[in-house]
């Protein structure tokens, strides 16, 4: 194709090429993405799916954890020694805020004292005994501000860069950047809670307008990936003989089209379908893991929720391990009707709701990133941990709980390129507002996709009238946290 | 403000001397101006064009703005200092520090050239002169006389009456193209790629193998004639509107979800498809069936028909959980009416007007006044369903209704007295009634009853009332509940640990079924609790025992007990049972002091009232029962997604939103016309009075007037894009300069032109296209052609495509006979629907025969994802949707192999196969192949398919040839 023709394409996935397509791998193939996709000077150099970055990469695959209800930065991260002081007295200059729920009264300490972690000595919460191990590790990112108070379209936000729905998820652009590490599993896999979805479900991994293969696929310990398997009996005699009757129309078929290249891409489509059924029953099959990995992580916990994440954490090393490039794990769900029983929304009862909530988290997932280190892995792989909004610093009236705070929050990131030890901006005395760097979403992403090799305003598909982006119109490189 | 250099300090220190240099001597080279520099006409477009898009006030990069002269001339700035070029920053940025260097302004895009630098400080030297009040805004990249903007040719290079006869216009002008590129079309494609391609295009189906054949047959005989009737009866079918349909609903962004958090699912949107089916199969005048989408219910006000095209207005997703904030719910609604117009920019007139919203398009000649005026054009919608009926229909349902309905008040009132006179003796009682009430009420944090010792093996709380409705006895919450044994040792036999098993109705979550369930009232712990939805919560403990004490609270611990959160028994018994059948009464609150005032009134009730007064009034509720019965037994009047219409919120005044935020409200602003097509067509402007109906009703007008060159060239472009596979532009919903240039732009004329004259209607239009030799050729590859045109876009051959989701899933049903017809009325599901506060949308693993039917007729929820549409890129909806993606993946194959789907049809298929052609593998095989490709096997496919067959049987065939890429490709 020729872009200096007023009919070039502007986009098409799969175009019909005139060159034969021997030898071409098969995820070459399908991720081949004709770069009129991309706009802009990229054109010539860089073309997505491709595999290669726009420079090199620090970090070769994503693992988010994502805890949603809004998990609140000042009980778990971000230690505000002033309400300690002040418990009880108003919160000064907003003595009559009304937030998402409604009126606010008096500030609230946090339940749970903190104390110095790690050679840092950053003051952390005893809350979460085992992720104090990683203070040393972690760039914490303590001057976040959100667009949105309200959970799905906040929810959304951090996983697109837009509050509103039908943007790509980061694993669907990174997906759509830098195609697939392997040929035996998906891509994108986003590992759902066993309480159920994030709010706005589904939206959270979506592929937007991105095309359909760059949505994530779910999967979970306790949910395989959908249709791997017949549902019911076919003999292994009559699946080879279908599969051969296939073959064999397909390959006719596509002898007599040899320059559609889609129809070559589809028998490929099938032989990596038959790689995923062999390769994805293997990989939550736990049994090959010895006892002390299972203890680590806790999948043998009395307490189910914390054993269920546990085996999803474990499932989430294992994606990794075998070239999964961007997994997107979840701890707690949706707001149900009572809130804060099924995620981190403590509205009423914060001290009883995370003394639910912190126990499921707090181990599996140190023992997630101490499991990466001590592979290696955390060389190349950057563990983003994200939630929607953070919490006000004071009680809801008339309760023990906190309302949606979306003026301050804080999200973190460790390994691959990230420097440890580093707390980038702060909130307020109280924890209200952002006030040292305040934070984007779109900076943070700005500087995930930099570790990973992407120049996010080169990163764009056009939809609708604009070449859209993970950070929309915004973004910069937090460079303070880099290594 | 900060100055330039703080922000680029180099700019001040170096590169003084070199760009003095340059000064004096552009004044040898550039000696442009003999006079003095006219800013308005050489200068502003420069800075407008060049500095504007980051430095205006929406934006004020590095908080630099140079829109205005309050700004450029600051003195704390030096941004301009006046007479002195070298010592204005706004002049060294623009310049390089070093000849052949890139200056440090602008950031992005190309450097000022030397003319337009040399102009600036001849500006600056002479003195700065600001034209009073002038204000520099961004130009957008396209101005008014961009393509799309330019009235309709209605002449063109080949009058129609200069055509040879029986050739077709849109030949004439593809050849033209064709011949420049030195390409020429391909030879016809045979009847079988021809009515395969036709049918699929127009219905979205396969040919049966009978009307293949028939096809076939005439085609040898009379190809014209054949193919002229094969479009004729294709185009009168009703299938047509139901595969149209579907292009339309992707471009009017239908979903049947609200989205967002909640993402409720909406039962009552189909009409709205229903009525997009039925109007392209009557071939509706597309100007009539917009103005029906923008104001159906003002032009066809009481007759639902029509009305129900408004229903566009509210088909997209929409933020419905609420919030206490004002500045955020005033965004979210800002966010909703976003919403409203940029799906009418993209779906009507190919622009991008969402562009607009925080400032004026920066690529478009759409400025944030134009889009301000749509949203207060749709300032009065509202999401939501209302009583869609004609007026006659709205009458009868009143003449029916209105006796049961007095019927219904009668039956109240005598209730109602009998009630206050049981109130008025009772609170002459009072005071006795209080007498028996010595204890503390029951207490959320912890109540105790003590009993003398009783051999147990049940327990069990009964409630008569909960503490925030006395009347209502389920709803109260256990965080614990213990049992104790009686003697010097106490042990709470309640507790899990000890063998006690709880039971009792509690709430549910579909998908997290142990939520609220009794064991967490026996778990030893508090902070999640059972939540009863009945009345009672029993206790089973591992043996016999004796016991004297229980204790149970909702709010052990806690902070605040008296919320809403903690709601506990109020009025309750406990009763033991050693069988669980027989219950001994050991224990009640019925000494307790009442919770509250509601509560002693209920209990002056309950101790006041007759046995023939409680039987009185248990007749006349049955009576009611009766009389609500027959209310419920009328036909109802049909409530629909329409949305609602506030005139109050329409109230204004509107202004437009700096920086797009509700909390920043700039100038004013009235519905009006865009100013983008001002040149070329009428324009409008309403008072701000103007009723919200009017308003609609205006702008609808005003896209579909004659003069606007923008929407029939859209819609033209569309029918074009899904004929073809590529628009004409090659992005239907953006005509900007960000969009795609027609490859044929007289064709697009001369089709947007064919459009009007035909009356707006589609069905003739489809005709042209398909009639042409274009549409007619083979899809054959060319090396030569390849290599200039690869996507042929120039159409030197018919470009093949894959089905889409839903042609995929429906030619699964049609192949194996399974199809069900039924056109229209309530969807189907492929997923569960579950709600809990929030919905999830679970897609199924097995498909039942009510699913059976056409894909369009499928509730699409958003955010939802079922296997077979979602992997086959059907779009989610959130947007209007131009076009689909064709992706590839191996998901796909799992699925069309896997799911039971696939093998449920590949089994129909089977018997379907059996059953016509006998238990004979060649003829099932043939037959097979006839329904699947329309065509015979050769050969080497009846050999290869006989073995399969032979040795695994019908159905491995059949699946195999739903899987093949022939049955879902189009040549």
């Amino acid at each position: 194709m020729n872009p200096d023709l007023p009919y070039a394409s502007r986009r098409r996935f799969l175009g019909h090429v005139s060159t034969g397509l021997m030898g071409v791998g098969l995820t070459q193939l399908l991720n081949r993405e004709l770069s009129a996709a991309v706009s802009g000077p990229t054109i010539a150099t860089w073309h997505p799916g491709s595999g290669k970055p726009h420079f090199p990469a620090k970090a070769k695959r994503v693992l988010q954890i994502f805890c949603p209800g809004a998990a609140s930065h000042m009980d778990l991260w971000e230690h505000k020694p002033m309400l300690e002081k002040m418990d009880g007295k108003p919160l000064p200059g907003e003595e009559n805020l009304v937030s998402f729920q409604g009126k606010n009264g008096p500030l609230m300490r946090s339940p749970w004292p903190f104390k110095p972690a790690g050679e840092s000595g950053k003051q952390f919460t005893t809350m979460l005994p085992h992720m104090a191990a990683h203070v040393d590790d972690i760039a914490f990112f303590h001057g976040m501000t959100s667009k949105t108070n309200t959970h799905g379209p906040g929810c959304v936000f951090v996983n697109t860069g837009h509050p509103t729905e039908g943007f790509p998820s980061a694993g669907a652009w990174t997906s759509y950047a830098l195609g697939s590490l392997t040929d035996n599993l998906p891509t994108y896999i986003a590992i759902p809670d066993i309480r159920g979805e994030p709010p706005n479900g589904k939206a959270n991994w979506s592929n937007g307008f991105l095309p359909a293969k760059h949505q994530a696929i779910t999967m979970a310990a306790h949910q395989p990936i959908r249709n791997l398997r017949p549902p019911r009996e076919i003999t292994s005699a009559e699946e080879k003989g279908t599969r051969h009757l296939l073959d064999f129309l397909n390959e006719k078929h596509a002898a007599e089209h040899p320059q559609e290249s889609e129809l070559r891409a589809r028998i490929s489509a099938y032989e990596l379908a038959a790689r995923m059924q062999l390769s994805a029953p293997d990989v939550s099959d736990f049994k090959a893991e010895p006892e002390h990995i299972h203890r680590l992580y806790g999948t043998d916990s009395p307490n189910d929720l914390k054993a269920a994440y546990a085996r999803n954490c474990l499932l989430a090393r294992r994606l990794l391990e075998r070239g999964v490039r961007y997994v997107n794990l979840y701890c707690a769900s949706r707001a149900s009707g009572v809130d804060g029983l099924l995620n981190w929304d403590a509205h009423k009862t914060l001290k009883a709701d995370y003394d639910r909530h912190a126990p499921v988290f707090d181990q599996p997932t140190a023992a997630l990133l101490t499991d990466l280190k001590q592979r290696g892995m955390m060389e190349d792989t950057l563990v983003l941990w994200t939630t929607e909004f953070g919490r006000m610093p004071t009680r809801q009236e008339g309760t023990a709980g906190r309302d949606h705070n979306p003026d301050g929050f804080t999200l973190w990131m460790m390994g691959a390129g990230v420097k440890g030890g580093t707390s980038y901006g702060a909130t307020d005395d109280f924890g209200r507002r952002a006030e040292q760097n305040p934070t984007t979403v779109w900076e943070y992403y700005s500087t995930v996709l930099h570790l990973l090799g992407l120049d996010f305003e080169r990163l764009s598909f056009y939809h609708n009238g604009l070449d859209r982006r993970l950070t929309d119109v915004h973004g910069k490189v937090i460079r303070r946290v880099l290594a | 403000m900060t100055g330039l250099n703080v922000i680029f300090p180099r700019a001040q220190a170096t590169g003084q001397l070199w760009r003095l240099a340059f000064a004096a001597g552009s004044l040898v080279s550039f000696a442009l101006n003999a006079g003095a520099v006219d800013f308005e006409k050489e200068l502003k477009p420069v800075l407008e064009k060049k500095c504007l898009s980051c430095h205006n006030p929406n934006i004020a990069k590095g908080d630099v703005i140079l829109a205005d002269a309050e700004s450029m001339f600051d003195p704390e700035a030096h941004f301009v200092k006046r007479g002195d070029a070298l010592a204005s920053d706004l002049y060294l940025v623009v310049t390089p520090e070093e000849p052949g260097e890139k200056p440090s302004m602008p950031e992005k895009g190309d450097p000022l050239t030397e003319a337009e630098t040399e102009l600036l400080r001849q500006w600056i030297d002479e003195g700065a002169a600001w034209p009073e009040g002038l204000v520099l805004k961004e130009a957008s990249k396209a101005d008014k006389s961009w393509w799309a903007y330019q009235p309709l040719r209605k002449s063109f290079e080949f009058s129609e009456s200069s055509f040879q006869e029986r050739e077709n216009p849109i030949d004439v002008f593809l050849e033209a193209t064709l011949k420049e590129a030195g390409l020429k079309m391909n030879p016809p494609a045979d009847a079988r790629t021809l009515i395969r391609r036709a049918t699929y295009d127009l219905i979205g189906l396969p040919p049966t193998p009978g009307e293949a054949a028939d096809f076939v047959k005439a085609f040898q005989r009379d190809p014209e004639g054949a193919y002229v009737a094969l479009i004729d009866r294709l185009l009168a079918s009703p299938h047509y509107g139901e595969r149209w349909g579907r292009h339309w609903l992707d471009v009017v962004r239908f979903g049947e979800s609200r989205g967002y958090e909640r993402n409720q699912i909406i039962d009552n949107a189909w009409p709205f498809r229903d009525y997009v089916i039925r109007s392209l199969n009557e071939d509706k005048p597309f100007d009539q069936f917009i103005r029906e989408h923008l104001a159906g219910d003002v032009i066809g006000k009481g007759k639902p028909d029509i009305e129900i095209g408004s229903a566009f207005l509210v088909a997209g997703p929409y933020d419905d959980v609420g919030n206490q904030d004002a500045a955020q719910a005033a965004q979210i609604r800002a966010n909703t009416l976003d919403e409203i117009i940029s799906a009418t920019g993209e779906a009507f007139l190919g622009m991008t007007l969402g562009c607009a919203r925080c400032h004026d398009h920066k690529f478009d000649p759409i400025t944030q006044r134009d889009y301000y005026g749509l949203y207060a054009t749709f300032a009065g919608v509202r999401h939501g369903e209302r009583v869609l009926a004609t007026p006659k229909d709205v009458d009868a349902h009143q003449q029916a209704i209105a006796p049961l309905e007095k019927q219904k008040a009668d039956l109240e009132a005598q209730k109602k007295a009998i009630e206050t006179a049981v109130m008025d003796r009772a609170k002459k009682k009072a005071a006795d009634f209080e007498k028996r009430w010595v204890r503390s009420p029951a207490d959320r944090s912890g109540t105790d009853e003590t009993f003398p010792p009783v051999k147990a093996r049940f327990v069990r709380l009964v409630c008569e009332g909960n503490d925030s409705n006395p009347s209502v006895a389920s709803g109260f919450r256990l965080d614990e509940f213990e049992a104790w044994t009686a003697g010097d040792s106490p042990r709470n036999v309640a507790l899990a640990a000890n063998g006690g098993k709880a039971s009792g109705a509690a709430r549910r979550i579909e998908d997290f079924p142990d939520a609220y369930g009794p064991q967490l009232a026996i778990d030893g712990k508090a902070g999640a609790r059972f939540i009863s939805a009945g009345n009672d919560f029993t206790v089973e403990f591992a043996e016999p025992v004796t016991i004297d004490r229980v204790h149970f609270s909702s709010a052990w611990n806690e902070l605040t007990p008296e919320h809403r959160k903690f709601v506990f028994v109020a009025d309750y018994r406990i009763e033991v049972s050693e069988d669980g059948k027989q219950w001994t009464e050991v224990a009640s609150g019925d000494d307790r002091k009442p919770v509250s005032e509601a509560h002693r009134q209920v209990r002056w009730r309950r101790a006041e009232i007759t046995k023939a007064e409680t039987e009185k009034l248990a007749a006349l509720s049955r009576e009611l029962a009766g009389t609500d019965r027959k209310i419920a037994q009328l036909p109802k009047l049909p409530s629909v997604w329409v949305g609602t219409r506030n005139p109050k919120d329409a109230e204004g005044p509107f202004h437009l939103f700096v920086g797009g935020s509700p909390q920043r409200p700039g100038a004013d602003v009235i519905p009006a016309s865009l100013s983008t097509l001002s040149a070329v067509g009428p324009t409008y402007e309403l008072p701000a009075g103007t009723a919200e109906t009017e308003r609609r009703l205006r702008l609808a007008d005003w896209i579909v007037n004659p003069e606007n060159p923008l929407t029939p060239r859209v819609l033209a472009n569309r029918l074009w894009h899904y004929h073809f596979g590529t628009g004409i532009v090659d992005t239907p919903n953006d005509f900007g300069y960000m969009g795609g240039r027609p490859v044929h732009p007289e064709l697009l004329d001369f089709l947007a032109v064919k459009l009007e004259e035909n009356g707006w209607r589609l069905k003739p239009m489809h005709r042209l296209i398909m009639l042409s030799r274009a549409y007619r050729q083979s899809s054959d590859w060319q090396d030569e052609a390849g290599k200039v045109d690869g996507d042929s876009r120039l159409l030197w051959r018919f470009p093949p495509r894959r089905l889409s989701a839903e042609e995929i899933r429906d030619t699964f049903l049609a192949v194996s006979g399974k199809l069900d017809g039924r056109m229209g009325g309530p969807g189907f599901r492929l997923y569960h629907y579950m709600q809990d506060n929030v919905s999830t949308y679970e897609p199924l693993d097995e498909f039942g025969p009510e699913t059976y039917r056409r894909s369009v007729y499928h509730q699409n929820a958003r955010a939802s994802v079922v296997d077979l549409m979602t992997e086959f890129d059907q779009p989610d909806c959130a947007f209007s949707t131009p076009e689909r993606s064709e992706t590839t993946t191996p998901l796909q194959a799992l699925t069309m192999l896997n799911h039971d789907f696939t093998i449920d049809m590949a089994e129909a298929l089977a018997t379907r196969l059996e059953s016509q052609a006998g238990n004979d593998p060649p003829s099932e095989i043939v037959e097979g192949f006839r329904l699947a490709y329309q065509r015979d096997p050769t050969l080497g496919e009846l050999e290869a398919s006989l073995a399969a067959v032979n040795t695994n049987g019908l159905r491995a065939f059949c699946r195999a040839l739903l899987n093949s890429s022939e049955l879902i490709f189009l040549d």
